[in-house]
C-alpha cells in the first residue's frame, strides 16, 4: 500500500517589522509534486470556538514552503499554526508549529532614514513601514547631545521638517520605530549628520 | 497613528488596534448585513442609542459589550465563506485582547457599573434573545460599526 506521507517538519515563523511568514522543510516524494495547506487558530478559537482551525486559502494546496500569514495574525494574542502535505490522494498528518506565535515577538529593525539639509532647513525622509508604525526622531547640534530634541512622526508621507539650522555647526539625527499595537520600539538607526551652507547640501 | 487608539474611560486606559478591527469589519460588512433579513430591528440601538449612556457608565457598558461579542456573538457567525471566517477570527481575537484589558480595569475597580449600564445591557440581551441565535449573532455582528463609532 501507499506509505504514509510524512508531515512537514521544521515549521517555524519568520517575523520582522510586523510581517509574519510561516516556513517549513519540503516533504520529498520522488517524481511527485507535493502540495501544502496551512491553518491557524487564535486564542479566541481555542477558548470560545471549540479549538477550531481556520484555513488560509492563499496557502491551500501550494507548492511553496512559505506562507504569508500577516493578514491573519491581526491581534496581539497567541496563535497556533499547522501545515500538512498532499500528493495526489495521499495526505499527511498535520505538522504543528512548536509553541505559540504572538506578534509581540516580531523583530523590529531600525528605520531607513535620509537626512537632508535643504538650505538652512533640516529635513528627514523616513521609510514607510505601514500603518502600525510610528517614528521617534532625535536631533541635536553636534557636541550638544545634552540638548537633544525629539519629534514623533505618526504617519510617513513626505520629508519631515525638524529644525531651522544655523550656518556652521553640524546637525545630527537618528530615529527608531515604535509599534503601539505591541508597545515596543526598534533600536536607533545610525546617526546621520549634515550641515547647512547657504542652500547647498553637504554630506558628512 | 493610523494603527492604534488609546481609550480613556475615566481611570481605565485601553489601547486598541481600531484600524485593524475596522478594516476587517469593513471587508465583510456588506456580506454580513446581506445575511440579516430583519432590517427593522436593532440589537444595540433599540429602544435607545448607545449615545444615551452616561459617560460615567461608558466603561462598564463597553466591558459588557466586549464580553457579549466574545462570549455570545462571534461563535455563531461561522459562514461557508473562508475569507469571511478569517476576518471574523481577526475581529474576535482583537476583541478578546481588549476584553482582557477591560477585565483588568474591572478587577482594579476602574470600570464601575451603575444602574443605567445594567439597564442598557439588559435591554441589549433582551433584543438579542428575542431572535433565533444565528439571526441574532449575524445581526449583532452587522451592527459592530455602531459600537465602534460610539466608542470613537
Amino acid at each position: 500500500g501507499d506509505a504514509l506521507l510524512p508531515a512537514p517538519q521544521n515549521i517555524s515563523i519568520l517575523s520582522t517589522n510586523m510581517k509574519h511568514f510561516l516556513t517549513w522543510s519540503p516533504v520529498i516524494v520522488q517524481g511527485e509534486t507535493v502540495r501544502y495547506s496551512v491553518e491557524f487558530q487564535g486564542e479566541y478559537e481555542r477558548e470560545y470556538a471549540n479549538e477550531s482551525w481556520i484555513p488560509i486559502c492563499e496557502c491551500s494546496l501550494i507548492t511553496a514552503t512559505v506562507c504569508n500569514i500577516t493578514e491573519d495574525i491581526s491581534a496581539t494574542v497567541a496563535y497556533n499554526l499547522r501545515v500538512r502535505a498532499d500528493v495526489g490522494a495521499r495526505r499527511s498528518e498535520w505538522g504543528a508549529l512548536k509553541g505559540f506565535f504572538n506578534r509581540i515577538t516580531t523583530s523590529l529593525t531600525p528605520p531607513l532614514m535620509k537626512v537632508i539639509a535643504d538650505g538652512y532647513h533640516l529635513l528627514v525622509e523616513l521609510e514607510d513601514m505601514g500603518p502600525a508604525f510610528q517614528f521617534c526622531v532625535l536631533y541635536w547640534k553636534k557636541g550638544q547631545e545634552s540638548r537633544m530634541q525629539q519629534k514623533v512622526v505618526k504617519e510617513v508621507s513626505s520629508a519631515v521638517h525638524l529644525d531651522t539650522m544655523e550656518a556652521g555647526p553640524d546637525y545630527c539625527v537618528k530615529a527608531q520605530t515604535y509599534v503601539e499595537a505591541i508597545n515596543r520600539n526598534s533600536s536607533f538607526s545610525q546617526t546621520q549628520c549634515v550641515r547647512a551652507q547657504g542652500g547647498r547640501s553637504v554630506w558628512l | 497613528t493610523a494603527g492604534n487608539k488609546i481609550f480613556h474611560f475615566g481611570p481605565c486606559r485601553i489601547s486598541m488596534s481600531m484600524t485593524e478591527i475596522r478594516s476587517s469589519f469593513t471587508a465583510i460588512k456588506a456580506n454580513i448585513q446581506a445575511r440579516d433579513p430583519i432590517r427593522t430591528l436593532s440589537i444595540l440601538s433599540h429602544p435607545h442609542s448607545l449615545h444615551k449612556v452616561k459617560s460615567s457608565d461608558r466603561c462598564c457598558i463597553t466591558h459588557h459589550l466586549f464580553n457579549f461579542y466574545v462570549d455570545k456573538v462571534f461563535k455563531h457567525c461561522k459562514t461557508e465563506d473562508s475569507y469571511v471566517n478569517r476576518k471574523i477570527s481577526s475581529i474576535a481575537n482583537s476583541f478578546l485582547s481588549v476584553k482582557r484589558k477591560l477585565e483588568q480595569c474591572h478587577k482594579q475597580n476602574k470600570c464601575m457599573c451603575g444602574q443605567e449600564s445594567a439597564e442598557k445591557f439588559k435591554q441589549i440581551l433582551a433584543n438579542y434573545e428575542g431572535l433565533n441565535v444565528i439571526a441574532a449573532a449575524i445581526k449583532s455582528l452587522g451592527e459592530l460599526d455602531i459600537l465602534l463609532n460610539w466608542m470613537e
